[in-house]
């Protein structure tokens, strides 16, 4: 079992230097070169130069990506001159609201797509089935801001119940203080989540109704509803606990339009509003953590796994 | 034994259909059966026949789509199909018991031994946790698991195929059933575990006074086991009768045919093959369902629906055998290679390795000795039969020579030359000389090419002809195999297995080879079938003057085929001589104990209990020193230890204590 | 066990296939709506000619029927069926584009990564890791953020990304596919890998490979209206549905409904199409396979 785990922190960290040397060639790809970009248009050469020799960008390549590293574990993700503020603490302030919303909506999502695919599967290739597949469907075909327009429209419109605009409170204390205004965004987020765990979850309920161990426990005169939640429920959901950590990026893609479209102040926003900006110590930042992020939320997805489906745990265990 | 009038279960006129996309499968027709307390019912069937469906529907097991529709099955007095859904849950649960046929996929694989064991006392008794462990142990004990205390607190995937076929079964006996129906419970199984498993199952039903269904396609596992048999073909029971007199003198056109077809009663040569193919019951269907492939079969047989009728022995059949068929003795085989024939293929100290799942990072020193110093030869118009259970090594054996793989060490000289050390064209070459003839054809055949492109392949790859010569040479293929021309536009979907096992046999001889290696070329295939197969090899064998190195875990059809056998055990070549002596005067204890587990279709040989092997195959990663079958051997000395070597005249064996000595040469 | 030989014609691969595709009545709506909007789009201006290029400040916010405008003109006075017709033809060729682009490279280093195996597959495996831990929007907006936008380049930048998925796809396929039996059958005739590459790994990968195309045209098509949505996408007088569709969002509380709904319902019939039409060639190309 350790093996297998510091094999996988290995994995994961190669990853997670490929992605600084990605986002550190993105830095020299910038238009005008590093300094320029970062420093923006107004900026003198003399202001140029001094830049450049502060952060070391005239040594050799190799050792401007040595130091770029340095800086990195040290904590240093840059400083936005846009926002006068460093990007560590810019980010800090929004990692937070990115988490609460992503989280939230995750397990909304599990809680009711889990049930939704166990219909699915039981009842498979029955009106149920139909149903759920097309309406999952119709939800995943559904540009995500165009969804959460259509809740806009239904929950503070027709049925003015909700809030159109997510909490704008600066702190954490202050967004959980207006728990309506959440509601909208983390459902829009959910929905589209729900339409591929959904389908996940039916496939693997499926492959695992047909094995034949489900017949050995019909065999022994168990109640259908034994049969699946007593042995097939479990086995069809370890596969589900890798989904969630592959679906990270899809996830983090879906925070950031629905952060834009309630103004909902997390990293997407931040994102966005450094898009435009062109603000890119901020863009790159952003990029790098929520990319760190996510190859951290599969590994710990891979090793929950591990240590809970007893065929990986023990043949891990054995090599 | 005292047997009660009254059966325990009986199914009378149960038809089952399975609904397809379009129409239905009327997989059972009227099927009537009965089974007493204390009794063995073997029902015997190739597939397709209706057997496993029959057990399915008396369990409510069936597949998605499939229904009965009609007829009773009546146990202890009561019709199951009018039973109330929770207390038909309790009959099967409780009163029944099943075993079914593949262990590895049979047991939850994320739920520990001991709570799936003990499941059906939880739900249906109400007991409580600690004492359902108890139980569970104690269940484990029973069905000779070792360790019971620490196995119900593993997961399945820790245990052997035998092991948690004896899980499986603990699990239908702990509820104490009152019918015990076992569906192939040894087919997945090695012979030596398959004695074990059908002799536990034997003492379990005297225990317990259970009534016992045996499903099995093998005539030989029936012959031993059942007290009374029920022969099924096409959805239909054609007859039914005790065992003994089934098998001295059975009636049914069909069971006369399937006995005639078995490799042990080879007459003259030859195996009696049954024609054609068992029909589709998707289509409406009238008269004798045999009579399409019956020599006796009249235009009566095929307009009148023939049922059973009798009472002890029972048949359906309107032109019943009427003179005695006796199972004689395998005729052996007249050798027909002779003594001077040269080798074309020689093989020495071949060895192979493999890295014991050594993936990514963690190279690890293990290795796994698939194949540990094998050397024999084989001549031309010979047939070397290769036997030995799962993991001896064998196919690693035919992988080899075929030259699919590397060895590891070791030489292969086909034709005068060492294969290993030749430079590229020559191996290229070399592939004409020795072709290999897969288990399984549909796999071994790319789905997506027609049948005419798959046996030009080897021609286009060694550059044979051009295409007028290549089309005719495909051609004259069909025909040496059998099969009709239109078959080259098709896909290998389209065809049965046995047509397939033909395809791919025209497809090794497409380059002319000396050497074709199979490798459990009929396994897959029923008994019927199987029969085909075996004679177009030998047929083509005498007219082509084709060698063959015949790879099988069975012993009598390797006994049929083989003019010498060689057995393996755990990567050696443990004994190796004439077909006729190793099988009849065996001199190695590997090989008397795996003569010994072979069930044979005759109801009054029994098995000498002294010879069974116990335990389980050791692990190939660190195989014992010196013999190592020494774990296992009931002869076993501090001398084997030391590695015995393959010494001897023809008959040659590695054993330290060898059981007998070498025959007289030409005995 | 038995075969319809005698009773059923000879019918080729493709033949059965369509038969196949055909009994899926899902994927055969997926065919009629591709071509329905694909005409609408394409041949549409053909019949019914807008000016789409000069701004007409006369006609902003007409609604629909009005002044010989169906659906009635957006902010600046474009007529909106025109444009429904000139956005249809953007998203439809950037989505076929990008989601071609995408197919072709990931299959090619997918394949290579999955052939060479060892060192090379890890390198080549872990470089798709690295990029798939990217959220694909955050990268294709610090991609738009350098370069400017325009058609061309959108494509690029979708179709060079989205390549990772069908890269792990094929390398998968190509892994399993160089263990089944039928190659090894040919190695024992003497075979070279190449042999094997061309005559039984290609056209046996093919199949998921095409499937996988029709999901990441729609993929393709969704991610132009994420950028556009974001502020990133095609700028004037060129459209694409997205666009459209983000431009109509800030007009719904003014009660334009006919700049929001049209834009929306196309884009989420155009997905659904590849995504019906993906299901039934699964269907295909599985089926006719399975034995009996």
């Amino acid at each position: 079992m350790t093996r297998y785990l510091l094999a996988r922190l290995g994995q994961a960290l190669v990853i997670v230097i490929l992605v600084t040397l990605i986002t550190f060639v993105i830095l020299h790809l910038l238009p005008g070169g590093a300094a320029r970009a970062i420093l923006g248009k107004e900026a003198t050469l003399q202001q140029i130069a001094s830049f450049n020799h502060e952060m070391g960008y005239d040594r050799p390549l190799w050792e401007q990506y040595a130091l770029y590293l340095r800086r990195l574990v040290g904590g240093d993700l840059g400083y936005s001159f846009q926002l006068n503020q460093s990007v560590a603490e810019a980010i800090n302030q929004r990692l937070p609201k990115t988490m609460l919303l992503s989280l939230g909506s995750t397990l909304i999502a599990v809680v009711v797509a889990v049930p939704l695919g166990v219909i699915q599967a039981v009842r498979r290739n029955r009106w149920p089935d139909y149903t759920i597949n097309g309406l999952s469907l119709l939800a995943y075909a559904t540009p995500i801001f165009f969804m959460g327009l259509m809740m806009i429209i239904l929950f503070s419109q027709v049925w003015p119940v909700l809030p159109p605009e997510a909490p704008q409170g600066f702190t954490m204390a202050e967004v959980l203080a207006e728990p309506a205004g959440l509601v909208l965004p983390t459902l829009t987020l959910a929905i589209l989540t729900v339409a591929v765990y959904s389908r996940y979850i039916r496939s693997s309920m499926v492959d695992n109704l047909n094995e034949n161990y489900v017949r050995t426990a019909r065999s022994k005169g168990l109640a259908e509803s034994r049969v699946i939640v007593g042995h097939t429920l479990r086995n069809g959901l370890f596969p589900v606990i890798t989904l969630l950590g592959m679906y990270l990026p899809a996830l983090f893609s879906g925070a950031l339009v629905v952060e834009r479209l309630f103004n909902y102040p997390g990293m997407g926003l931040l994102f966005w509003q450094a898009a435009l900006k062109r603000d890119y110590p901020i863009l790159l930042g952003v990029t790098l953590l929520i990319s760190v992020a996510t190859v951290a939320g599969a590994l710990v997805a891979d090793v929950l796994y591990a240590a809970v489906d007893p065929r990986v745990r023990l043949k891990a265990a054995r090599s | 034994m005292e047997v009660p009038t009254q059966p325990l279960l009986r199914l009378r006129d149960l038809s089952t259909d399975i609904a397809l996309r379009r129409g239905a499968v009327q997989a059972l027709d009227h099927v009537n059966l009965e089974v007493r307390q204390g009794e063995t019912l073997g029902i015997v069937g190739e597939s397709g026949s209706g057997k496993t469906m029959t057990v399915l529907s008396i369990m409510g097991l069936l597949p998605t789509g499939g229904r009965v529709v009609g007829g009773e099955i009546l146990f202890d007095g009561r019709d199951l199909r009018g039973l109330e859904a929770q207390e038909l849950r309790r009959v099967r649960g409780v009163e029944m018991g099943m075993v079914f046929q593949d262990p590895l996929t049979s047991l939850n694989p994320t739920m520990r031994i001991g709570a799936q064991v003990a499941e059906p006392l939880r739900v249906h008794q109400g007991v409580g946790k600690a004492e359902a462990r108890e139980r569970a142990i104690e269940i484990l004990r029973r069905v000779g698991m070792p360790r019971p205390d620490k196995i119900v607190d593993d997961y399945p995937h820790q245990l052997s195929g035998g092991m948690r076929q004896r899980v499986v079964i603990a699990m239908a006996l702990i509820r104490s059933p009152r019918l015990l129906i076992a569906d192939e419970p040894t087919t997945a199984l090695d012979v030596t575990t398959q004695r074990q498993i059908l002799e536990l199952i034997d003492d379990l039903r005297e225990e317990f006074k259970m009534a016992v269904i045996l499903v099995t396609h093998d005539l030989g596992v029936i012959a031993g086991r059942a007290d009374r048999v029920a022969v099924m073909y096409a959805g239909r029971v054609v007859e039914t009768a005790t065992t003994a007199e089934l098998f001295r003198a059975p009636r049914h056109r069909y069971t006369e045919a399937l006995m005639r077809a078995l490799p042990e009663s080879a007459e003259s040569g030859r195996l009696y093959s049954i024609p054609g193919l068992p029909p589709d019951l998707s289509r409406p269907l009238t008269g004798c369902r045999f009579a399409p492939r019956c020599g006796f079969a009249t235009d009566e047989c095929r307009t009148t629906d023939v049922t059973l009728t009798g009472d002890a022995h029972a048949f359906a059949c309107l032109h019943p055998v009427t003179d005695r068929a006796t199972i004689a003795p395998s005729a052996a085989r007249e050798p027909s290679a002779s003594g001077a024939a040269k080798p074309i293929l020689t093989v020495r100290d071949l060895v192979k390795e493999y890295d014991a799942g050594g993936a990514g990072l963690r190279r690890t020193a293990a290795r796994v000795s698939a194949v540990a110093g094998v050397s024999f030869e084989v001549k031309a118009g010979e047939t070397l039969g290769i036997v030995g259970e799962s993991g001896c090594g064998k196919s690693t054996v035919g992988r080899l020579v075929a030259g699919l793989e590397p060895p590891t060490s070791g030489e292969i000289v086909v034709d005068g030359a060492d294969v290993t050390t030749l430079d590229r064209a020559a191996r290229h070459r070399m592939h004409r000389q020795v072709q290999l003839m897969f288990q399984d054809s549909y796999a071994a055949m790319n789905p997506r090419m027609r049948i005419d492109s798959i046996l030009t392949e080897p021609l286009e790859i060694q550059r044979v002809g051009d295409s007028g010569a290549r089309r005719a040479r495909v051609s004259e293929l069909l025909d040496q195999v059998g099969l009709p021309r239109r078959a080259l536009e098709r896909y290998p979907h389209e065809f049965s297995g046995g047509q397939l096992q033909r395809i791919g046999l025209a497809r090794s001889l497409a380059l002319r080879p000396r050497l074709i290696v199979a490798d459990e070329p009929v396994s897959a295939l029923d008994v019927s079938v199987q029969a085909q197969v075996l004679n177009l090899m030998r047929d083509l064998q005498r007219d082509l003057g084709l060698s063959y190195v015949f790879i099988s875990h069975d012993l009598s059809v390797v006994d049929y085929m083989a003019d010498r056998i060689g057995v393996m055990y755990l990567g050696k070549l443990v004994e190796v001589g004439p077909a006729h002596q190793v099988v009849r005067a065996a001199r190695h204890p590997y090989t008397q104990a795996l003569l010994d587990a072979v069930p044979t279709p005759d109801p009054g040989r029994t098995a000498d209990a002294g010879s069974a092997i116990r335990g389980e195959l050791p692990s190939a990663v660190n195989p014992p020193t010196g013999c190592r079958f020494r774990t296992r051997c009931p002869l076993a000395q501090d001398v084997c230890a030391t590695e015995p070597p393959l010494a001897g005249g023809t008959h040659q064996v590695a054993c330290h204590f060898p059981l007998r000595q070498e025959a007289a040469a030409g005995a | 066990m038995t075969t319809q030989e005698e009773a059923e014609p000879v019918r080729g691969m493709w033949r059965q296939g369509l038969e196949v595709f055909s009994e899926n009545r899902l994927a055969l709506a997926g065919v009629g709506l591709f071509v329905l909007l694909a005409g609408f789009s394409f041949l549409g201006p053909l019949f019914y000619q807008t000016d789409q290029v000069h701004t007409d400040l006369t006609k902003v916010f007409l609604t629909p029927g009005t002044d010989g405008h169906p659906l009635g003109a957006d902010g600046v006075g474009y007529d909106q069926l025109g444009r429904m017709m000139l956005g249809g033809q953007t998203s439809i060729v950037v989505g076929l584009a990008a989601g071609l682009l995408a197919t072709v490279v990931g299959t090619v280093w997918g394949a290579i990564a999955g052939f060479a195996g060892g060192w090379v597959d890890a390198v080549m495996m872990r470089v798709v890791d690295a990029m798939m831990s990217i959220p694909a929007l955050f990268l294709f907006m610090l991609m738009a953020s350098i370069v400017t936008p325009t058609v061309p380049m959108l494509i690029v930048i979708i179709g060079a990304f989205a390549w990772l998925g069908p890269a792990r796809l094929v390398r998968g396929e190509a892994l399993s596919l160089r263990t089944r039996e039928y190659v090894m059958a040919m190695r024992g005739m003497g075979g070279t890998g190449g042999r094997a590459v061309r005559r039984h790994i290609i056209p046996n990968a093919i199949g998921t490979v095409i499937v996988n195309a029709t999901f990441q045209v729609a993929d393709a098509i969704l991610y132009v209206a994420y950028l556009s949505f974001l502020g990133l996408g095609v700028p004037p007088p060129a459209a694409n549905w997205g666009g459209m569709l983000s431009d109509g969002l800030s007009d719904t509380f003014s009660g334009h409904w006919w700049l929001l709904y049209p834009p929306g319902i196309a884009i989420i019939l155009i997905v659904l199409a590849f995504n019906f039409i993906g299901d039934g060639l699964r269907d295909v190309f599985e089926v006719r396979l399975r034995r009996r």
